[in-house]
């Protein structure tokens, strides 16, 4: 049988100006229009005209923007529209819309759920920042998050679908802690701080992301991805990430299931994930630490032999190779996505346990360059789909 | 009672408006003049809280680092600042650093405008810049041809305290190359080796014969019970905790210090645990009046 590696992207894309702009209050703008235009056609957008005529009326009457004019709701789901068609037209096996819809990854499940309060802003790197917040009771939610986002997605694809959750772990991590935490940490013990970040992380999964998946499901979502970009940056702690990835998944009929983990020390991760129950794959990053050069020796792909490796090594579970680099404008020519892809095959001895995607979501980058590095991955693993079939 | 100081290194949080200013700037909107307009209104409100807390020695807060290790890779030959790398436990990222030739400072950091006498440094330990640079540069190289001439330049500007962090030391071991690279440092102004994040308990007997006047321990991440009696050398001990929005209690602070200050170390100095950017900044400035307050109940006997 032909091999073919299943592309997919992994989380966010950059939200639109027109987007940005109506829910931030701003004017439209003939700028914003002609974007609006220029994409609706190029990615053939059903009835995106309709979306061009309000804004167009939006930017000379700003009180037609969500007043008996467009309203937000309608430019919501309009930029997923876009999203879904611009992954669809790149030519993805597996979509979703982008996370047009969300904030952004953690203020996304910490303004959704109860017992957390929003505390500012801090820097991420650069001159980029998120929210943060503080959790200040155990976290709960009345119901599922993200059933009526996944409704939308699926009944404007025709492609598979897998919904991106923010992982329990991650989300713990990434909380300031006023509650499990806040007795006795001053020159407490290792013991007891575990005990509090374990407790957090439990309930996170448990009382939150759980209750959202059994509703994703119900509601006919067959792959649910985990997101835990935090996931190996405390060794010590691997192990609480898949107690979150297991507890949050336990007794889910979810047909497939994987976790997407990046920018760190993937060494930290093994063997603590060979427990995560029924994990199809990690998704990591590979591409930001990798050479531009063509090759498919070790010495050409830095970036992903010491990684792979592990994966050789452990036999579980599949990967989700990232050969795309989300922090760069660089366009990684197919050819290039080709070789990361055939050393990968090398590496882990055969393609069965390989599938393809972005290094992380690609939201920092323009739609520009987001398409041809897209289109480009998906080349690529054309290419390498007819090197293996062809040995 | 041995001396007592209180102070915050490290990289301080922006406020919201150099934050919205930094933004305007990557989208086009603003002009570089006025982020750096900005910055030093950021800049007097931060001198500002800590004359107001009563800190000892002030710091400018790095407020135009955009992290521990780009500023002097920007100003040296053999260096450079380029993949994304995630600090740490943090949600926070540096970029590795890349060595391609010999390492030379080219220009040193510019002192910052604060009074000869009483501002403190903050730079990456040797050892910090060695792991950054994933070992493909030594960190006795990195001692003697990039934080040597810093160091020394900072001396001749007034500096009274050096701040060296090294966030990965406690965690990933690796201390006997790191004592023998602060052998390559000049010895004209005090250094303190600060250790963020890290439980600090494995490597404070073998640190108690390092070139250093000072450890930063975090005490978040390091009992009590691991600071032996009778430590040879002065504690900055990390009790305000900048991974953290809630805000400390002076009271408790200070019984803390005067509960460290039982095991008879050569001296204590009060401080934060690490960078206070990882809190909101008015959630740091209300930290930063906290060390002050725990700081004069220190000095004033008056504990908890």
């Amino acid at each position: 049988m032909s091999v073919r590696f299943t592309t997919r992207e992994i989380g966010s894309l950059g939200k639109p100006s027109w987007r940005v702009k109506a829910f931030a209050g701003r004017p439209i703008e003939e700028e914003d229009v002609r974007e609006a235009e220029r994409w609706g056609k190029r990615l053939e957008v059903d009835g995106h005209e309709e979306l061009v005529e309000g804004l167009r009326a939006a930017s000379s009457n700003t009180l037609l923007l969500g007043n008996g004019g467009l309203a937000l709701a309608a430019i919501d789901d309009w930029a997923s529209r876009y999203a879904i068609r611009l992954l669809e037209q790149a030519g993805l096996d597996v979509v979703y819309d982008g996370e047009q819809k969300r904030t952004e990854m953690y203020d996304h499940v910490a303004a959704f759920a109860h017992g957390f309060e929003a505390r500012g802003t801090v820097r991420s790197f650069d001159n980029k920042y998120y929210a943060k917040a503080a959790v200040v009771e155990p976290p709960s939610a009345d119901g599922p998050q993200d059933v009526e986002e996944l409704r939308f997605v699926a009944a404007n694809t025709q492609r598979r679908v897998k919904v991106p959750l923010t992982g329990a772990y991650t989300m713990e991590d990434w909380s300031y802690d006023e509650h499990y935490a806040r007795e006795g940490a001053l020159g407490g013990s290792a013991e007891r701080r575990f005990e509090a970040r374990r407790q957090f992380v439990e309930d996170v999964a448990e009382r939150v992301i759980r209750p959202n998946v059994v509703g994703l499901v119900e509601a006919g979502a067959d792959w649910i991805q985990i997101d835990e970009p935090a996931a190996a940056t405390k060794p010590d702690e691997v192990p609480l990430v898949v107690h979150g990835f297991n507890t949050a998944l336990r007794d889910v009929g979810a047909a497939k299931r994987s976790m997407h983990i990046c920018f760190s020390d993937y060494r930290a991760l093994w063997p603590s994930v060979l427990e995560l129950d029924d994990c199809l794959e990690l998704q990591l990053e590979f591409a930001n630490r990798d050479s531009r050069e063509l090759g498919t020796r070790a010495e050409d792909r830095p970036g992903y032999a010491d990684t792979l490796r592990l994966f050789a090594e452990h036999g579980y579970p599949g990967v989700g190779l990232g050969v795309l680099d989300i922090h760069s404008d660089f366009v990684e020519p197919a050819e290039l996505v080709r070789d990361r892809i055939l050393f990968a095959v090398d590496a882990l001895g055969g393609p069965e346990r390989i599938q393809v995607n972005p290094d992380c979501g690609l939201r920092t980058r323009s739609w520009d360059v987001v398409y041809e590095k897209l289109s480009n991955m998906v080349a690529g693993a054309r290419l390498a789909e007819d090197v293996v079939n062809a040995a | 009672m041995a001396s007592l100081k209180a102070y915050a290194a490290g990289i301080y949080p922006r406020s919201e408006a150099l934050v919205q200013a930094t933004r305007d700037l990557d989208r086009g909107r603003t002009t570089a003049e006025a982020v750096d307009e900005q910055r030093r209104a950021d800049l007097q409100a931060l001198v500002a809280a800590q004359e107001e807390a009563g800190l000892d020695l002030l710091t400018d807060g790095l407020l135009d680092w955009q992290d521990l290790f780009r500023p002097l890779a920007e100003r040296s030959d053999g260096v450079t600042a380029r993949p994304l790398t995630r600090f740490l436990d943090t949600n926070t990222f540096y970029r590795a650093l890349l060595v391609d030739g010999a390492l030379r400072l080219r220009e040193p950091v510019p002192a910052p405008e604060l009074p000869a006498g009483r501002w403190l440094a903050t730079l990456p330990a040797p050892s910090a810049l060695g792991r950054a640079a994933r070992g493909a540069a030594s960190s006795q190289a990195f001692a003697a041809d990039v934080l040597a001439p810093q160091i020394e330049a900072d001396a001749e500007a007034g500096c009274a305290l050096v701040v060296l962090v090294d966030p990965f030391l406690a965690r990933e071991g690796g201390v006997e190359e790191a004592i023998a690279s602060l052998r390559e440092l000049p010895d004209g102004v005090p250094l303190v080796l600060h250790l963020p994040f890290g439980d600090a308990s494995g490597i404070l007997d073998a640190l108690a014969e390092a070139p250093i006047s000072a450890v930063g321990v975090d005490f978040y991440a390091t009992s009590l019970d691991a600071v032996p009696d009778g430590f040879p050398k002065e504690l900055a001990a990390g009790i305000i905790d900048v991974r953290s929005s809630a805000l400390e209690n002076p009271d408790e602070l200070a019984a803390f210090a005067d509960t460290l200050l039982e095991r008879n170390p050569a001296g204590v100095a009060l401080t934060v645990n690490g960078d206070l950017q990882f809190v909101p900044e008015p959630v740091a400035r209300e930290k930063v009046l906290r060390l002050g307050r725990a700081r004069a109940l220190l000095a004033e006997g008056v504990t908890a």
